[in-house]
């Protein structure tokens, strides 16, 4: 099961990328609500969109983002039938990617 | 013997510690930058991420936020913007325990549009910086948080 759901959507002159991340983006300050235990921080690091296998924008992060990260950025130039892939990596170096065509 | 036995233990450390190292060097990622994402007061984290740099007022950028937020474990953010050449864009919440929530580099193949959800420990300044090749452009807004706390920041 990928965590990440990729959907696009035609604009009048970009293509709107949406994205939607599972992921509990722990910034490691909360506490278990029973055991009282400080949760460990777990978050995503990095996320990378790439067109094509070319990288065309990346976002940076830490956790102050919220818990499922939700995206949408808007791209260029895109085709019916081009490839779009998002991935992440988080602190704990596990990653997960998802793939979407271009209607 | 035991002296041998000493050695040869320590070189096996030394090889162990050297391995490590190299994979750390390996798998680290080149662009995240911990102390960027640590916990630290605003005011100096962001000095350490832009240095001296003038920062101008810029009514170019769109920030769009609720003037207040129910719930600060989920504060929507657009920015979008028609400049050109714009490479970077950082969002900033000024109370939060982690003031860096993201930085975005855009390629030319990306339009500078972006929406996102953030977390706002308390009633803030959001702070959007953006890199427009050497000129940095700020706006920014005040949002009302009317439940912080848990989960947030």
């Amino acid at each position: 099961m990928t965590t990440i759901k990729l959907r696009s959507q035609k604009l009048a002159n970009d293509t709107e990328i949406k994205l939607l991340i599972s992921h509990p983006m722990e910034n490691g300050r909360n506490r278990d609500p029973i055991s009282g235990e400080l949760i460990p921080a777990h978050f995503i690091q990095e996320l990378t969109i790439q067109h094509n296998g070319q990288a065309v924008l990346s976002v940076d992060m830490g956790g102050s983002m919220s818990k499922n990260p939700f995206f949408s950025f808007r791209l260029k130039n895109l085709q019916s039938g081009d490839l779009i892939k998002a991935s992440w990596i988080d602190n704990w170096q596990q990653t997960d990617s998802a793939e979407h065509r271009i209607e | 013997m035991t002296h041998s036995r000493r050695i040869f233990c320590t070189q096996i450390l030394k090889t162990l510690i050297g391995f490590s190292a190299l994979l750390a060097s390996r798998t680290g990622r080149a662009n995240w930058t911990l102390e960027h994402f640590s916990p630290s007061l605003f005011e100096d984290n962001f000095k350490a991420f832009y240095g001296n740099q003038a920062i101008i007022d810029s009514a170019d950028l769109q920030l769009k936020l609720p003037e207040s937020a129910e719930n600060g474990a989920v504060v929507p953010i657009t920015i979008s913007s028609d400049l050109e050449q714009i490479s970077q864009i950082a969002i900033w919440v000024e109370k939060n325990p982690t003031p860096l929530a993201a930085t975005v580099q855009f390629s030319s193949n990306a339009s500078i549009y972006l929406t996102a959800r953030i977390k706002m420990a308390e009633s803030c300044h959001v702070i959007v910086i953006a890199q427009q090749g050497e000129r940095l452009l700020k706006t920014q807004q005040w949002v009302n948080v009317m439940q912080g706390g848990c989960g947030t920041g």
